[in-house]
Order: C-alpha cells, then structure tokens, then sequence
C-alpha cells in the first residue's frame, strides 16, 4: 500500500512538473517572438531608433519571461524536492 | 563575431547591481533565521551567475533577433535564443539542486533577480533618449 502512495506521488510530481513547464514555457516564447518581430517592423520603418528599441526590447523580454523562469523554478522543486518531502511526511503519518 | 551592443553591457550591468543588491538581502534574511552556512552563499553566487548570464544572453539574442531584416526570422532566432537559455537554466537549477555544496533555496531564488530589477527599470531612470523609451 505504502509503495503504491508513493508510486502516486513520484507520478504526480512529475506530471505536475511537465504541465508546469509545458505550459509556462508557451507564454514567454509566443510573446518574445511577437514583441521581435514587430521590433523589426519598427526598426525598417525608422532605422535611426534601432538602439532605443533595442534597449526597450532587453526589458520586455526580461519581463515576459518571468513567468517560464517561475514556471522551471517550480518544475525542477517538483521533480527534486517535493518528493521526497512528501514520502517523508506520509511515512510518519503512517 | 558580432561586436555587443552598448545597450545590452548597460542593461547587463545594471542586472548585475540588482542582482548584488538582492543577494545581500538575501544572505542577510538567512542570517536573521540563524539558517546560515557557507552552502547558502555558494548557491547564491551559482543561481545569481546563472541568472545574469541569462540574462546577457537574452540581450545578445535580442541584438541579433533585431538585426534580422525579416521578422520572421527574428522571431524564430528569439525564439530559439529562448529555449536554449532555458535549457541552460534548467541545468544550473538541477546543478544547484543536486550538488550538496549549494543550498537548494539559495541556488533557486537568484533566477528571478533580474526580472525583479528589470520591473523597477523604469523608476530608476537610466533609459536615455538615446537608448531606450
């Protein structure tokens, strides 16, 4: 009985893991990608502006990808971590 | 090889005094637990290494996307800027995780240092006319 709570919990963390990071990692990657492609829509019109779009384009991406780094963040916990707490809190409650 | 940028060394050298800035604090929080060890400063110093070399990445990734006349192209050189960088990442976190010299929590928390500084990045001046809005 023992092996098969655990054998749930290994499975759930790592299910738990990939939708994390599966999911998280959409975001950042589609809104990045976007956020350049119009840079450079507005980099052909006005060339001049390269390094002001350049410099705002940095902090964009650094803040769109907040959300995946938070996302690999959590993965690697429940991959790392939070099993083997887990299994240690059921085997004293058992 | 392409030369760097003079707004991407700017924003990585701010990201690095947000960083410095946020380890301190974060060294001084473990203190005031009594949960301190040399493990805590040495995850700090590897998840703050990792972090700020993510970030100077992204901006050479950004340099590059920008350069691109097609956006077509540029989204796809970000994008793949992108996953390669998290995969880096994901083996500075397994790295601090797995390796007893760093404390997980320590290794762990400096990744997001940059996002947190970049979010005040406005408040603290520093884009200029000539190089950012």
């Amino acid at each position: 009985m023992l092996e098969l709570a655990i054998g749930i919990i290994l499975g759930c963390c790592a299910l738990g893991a990939g939708i994390c990071m599966g999911i998280g990692a959409i975001g950042p990657g589609m809104g990045e990608g976007q956020a350049v492609s119009k840079a450079c829509e507005a980099i052909g019109r006005q060339p001049e502006s390269k390094g002001a779009v350049t410099s705002t384009m940095i902090m964009g991406c650094a803040v769109a990808e907040t959300t995946g780094i938070y996302s690999l963040v959590i993965a690697i916990l429940l991959i790392f971590v939070a099993p083997g707490l887990m299994v240690d809190i059921l085997k004293s409650a058992l | 090889m392409r030369k760097v940028e003079a707004a991407v060394w700017r924003e990585t050298i701010y990201v690095v005094c947000w960083t410095a800035v946020l380890s301190v604090l974060l060294q001084a929080v473990f203190l005031i637990l009594g949960k301190w060890d040399l493990t805590v400063l040495f995850g700090n110093l590897w998840g703050a290494f990792a972090s700020v070399l993510n970030f100077f990445l992204m901006g050479l990734g950004v340099q590059n996307a920008v350069a691109k006349e097609d956006p077509k192209d540029a989204k796809k050189v970000l994008q793949l800027s992108q996953s390669m960088r998290f995969l880096l990442l994901a083996l500075f976190a397994i790295g601090g995780v797995l390796i007893s010299l760093f404390h997980t929590v320590a290794a762990l928390v400096p990744f997001v240092f940059p996002q947190f500084g970049m979010l005040f990045r406005p408040r603290f001046g520093g884009m200029d006319k000539e190089g950012g809005a």
